[in-house]
């Protein structure tokens, strides 16, 4: 009997933990370890955060459903990685320390055969002194985060009802962040709540990016083809934004906040401030703090993954300039680079870099977009690595691994503003693939049929349909595993 | 050098049928159809 452990229970590795159980049966094992209870349904918290949802729609507690599907859940933080073995336990294992309140702070060893990496990201507050919840700014990351800043953003719009002038800013609070898409979408939801409140006039919304334009997302940008035109990402966004009279500050490395002021740089590197109200700032990312030791204890953490925490996977990280970078650069099979069968998906592996070109202010800061990497790819890796595991596990050992290239691989992002079937509209992309593959697609290195843009009714639908869909496959219900990732 | 807002300020506005088109439940009917169809395209092109 083979034992797959899997860490982390976000898209990726429940992902992957589902599907590996389907194909093992009970024959193998297949164990979870997460140090959150639920499991959240990230891309709704948007709607959490304008209190337009309760936690409750966006998230369902993950034992009883690992309970029926014959899944070992621990929910507790893996602490280190010990992959040869330690002087306590010869057979590879993964240290992990309880989080649930019957166990809170006991410790205990969890050894495997195969180990999936999915412990998605730190979300690294300490990076921009001042931002986050806990000290002047909200944050939609988590559903709890979510539901302080749809308090926050209530009192603002009482405040604005009672003819008191608002500034409201929304964006990313450092010069790596990514998941601008997230951050695009819930300043547009903000923008849509406030008119739908009678009191747009009186705020001033202002998108805060560290995109070196708008419509970057942190893929580069797109190019769209519409109307028999070949038209820009950039160019569409700043449509939306004139539509809807947000401003935005691009190129900005958020260096603190205080109370009521955001203090960024910009590219030119000049020093800037932006007065606001309420603020909703994603944090950057970096890797879990999971350290990595040989059998006899020695400190291996910088050979497993990279200096951002993040697992070094079987991509080419060596340091080339931009215009070097290829789409073979990418990982495949998502490998450990140093250690037999352990697996690093989702966010928590490490990209050979970015995918927007990578810049520095005249100070010498970095301010470009880390790659985006949540989502429907992050689902297709952890489903790769599962059928690689369960390959081998049912055969000799020595299938070959399954492929899915982040540059051969889509990606849909689909930002929807209000509720309900008539009220909402969206703007609703698409991407293929998501790193640009110039040697297939010349001119501007994806697909320009399966990369486009359309704002609409029709993408508010598909975003809720995607949450009732992706809802049902992440609760393993009938047929489940026939809905795409 | 940040232009971004002065660039906003020329970006083209959508026609007044643009919008209406954006909000009609029998054009945003087909368009759903119509975004799936090409969704379920791009998700089955991978080689995954």
């Amino acid at each position: 009997m083979a034992r797959v452990v899997v860490l982390g229970a976000g898209i990726s590795g429940h992902t992957a933990a589902l599907h590996l159980k389907r194909r093992l049966k009970g024959d193998h094992e297949v164990i979870v370890v997460s140090p959150n209870s639920k499991w959240n349904w990230i891309p709704s918290n948007i709607w959490v955060g304008v209190g337009k949802m309760t936690p409750a729609q966006v998230t369902f507690p993950l034992a009883p459903i690992y309970r029926r599907k014959g899944i070992e859940f621990h929910q507790a933080l893996a602490t280190e990685l010990h992959p040869m073995g330690s002087p306590v336990e010869p057979r590879p294992h993964v240290s992990i320390r309880y989080t649930d309140p019957a166990h809170s702070g006991e410790e205990a060893l969890v050894t495997y055969d195969y180990l999936i990496n999915a412990t998605g990201p730190k979300l690294n507050f300490a990076a921009t002194p001042g931002l986050g919840p806990d000290a002047n700014t909200v944050s939609v990351c988590t559903a709890a985060h979510a539901v302080e800043a749809s308090q926050r953003f209530s009192d603002i719009i009482d405040k604005l009802k009672s003819g008191e002038r608002q500034s409201l800013v929304v964006g990313v609070g450092h010069g790596t962040c990514t998941c601008e898409g997230a951050a695009f979408e819930y300043c547009f939801n903000v923008e849509h709540e406030l008119r739908m409140a009678g009191v747009r006039e009186l705020a001033d919304v202002t998108y805060l990016t560290n995109e070196n334009e708008l419509g970057d997302f942190g893929v580069g940008g797109m190019t769209f083809s519409q109307s028999g035109f070949q038209t820009t990402s950039k160019l569409w966004t700043e449509s939306l934004f004139r539509e809807r009279g947000v401003h935005a500050v691009t190129q900005a490395h958020v260096e603190r906040i205080e109370p009521g002021v955001i203090h960024y740089e910009q590219l030119d590197g000049s020093k800037n401030t932006l007065a606001f109200d309420f603020a909703m700032l994603l944090p950057p990312f970096r890797g879990a703090d999971l350290k990595a030791f040989d059998e006899a204890g020695v400190d291996i953490t910088a050979d497993v993954f990279a200096p951002s925490g993040f697992m070094k996977v079987d991509a080419k990280y060596e340091s080339t300039p931009y215009e070097e970078w290829s789409a073979d650069d990418w990982p495949r099979t998502y490998e450990s680079a140093t250690l037999p069968n352990v697996f690093g998906v989702g966010i928590a592996f490490a990209p050979p870099h970015q995918i927007s070109r990578p810049r520095t202010s005249a100070n010498g800061t970095v301010i470009t977009p880390a790659p985006p990497r949540t989502g429907m790819p992050s689902g297709v890796m952890g489903k790769t690595v599962a059928m690689t595991i369960s390959d081998r596990i049912l055969g000799d050992g020595r299938a070959p691994a399954h492929r899915a290239s982040m540059a051969t691989m889509g990606a849909a992002c689909v930002a929807s503003s209000g509720v309900g079937f008539r009220k909402g509209t969206a703007a609703a992309m698409t991407m293929y693939p998501v790193v640009p593959d110039y040697a297939t697609y010349p001119e501007t290195g994806r697909s320009p049929k399966d990369t486009f843009g359309e704002i609409g009714l029709a993408g508010h639908w598909i975003k809720f349909m995607l949450h009732v869909v992706f809802i049902y496959k992440a609760k393993a219900r009938p047929l489940w595993f026939l809905i795409p990732e | 050098m940040d232009n971004t807002n002065a660039d906003i300020a020329k970006a083209p506005l959508p026609t007044a049928s643009t919008l209406r088109r954006r909000q009609n439940l029998v054009v945003q009917a087909w368009r759903f159809a119509a975004l799936n169809f090409r969704f379920l395209t791009m998700i089955t092109k991978g080689d995954h």
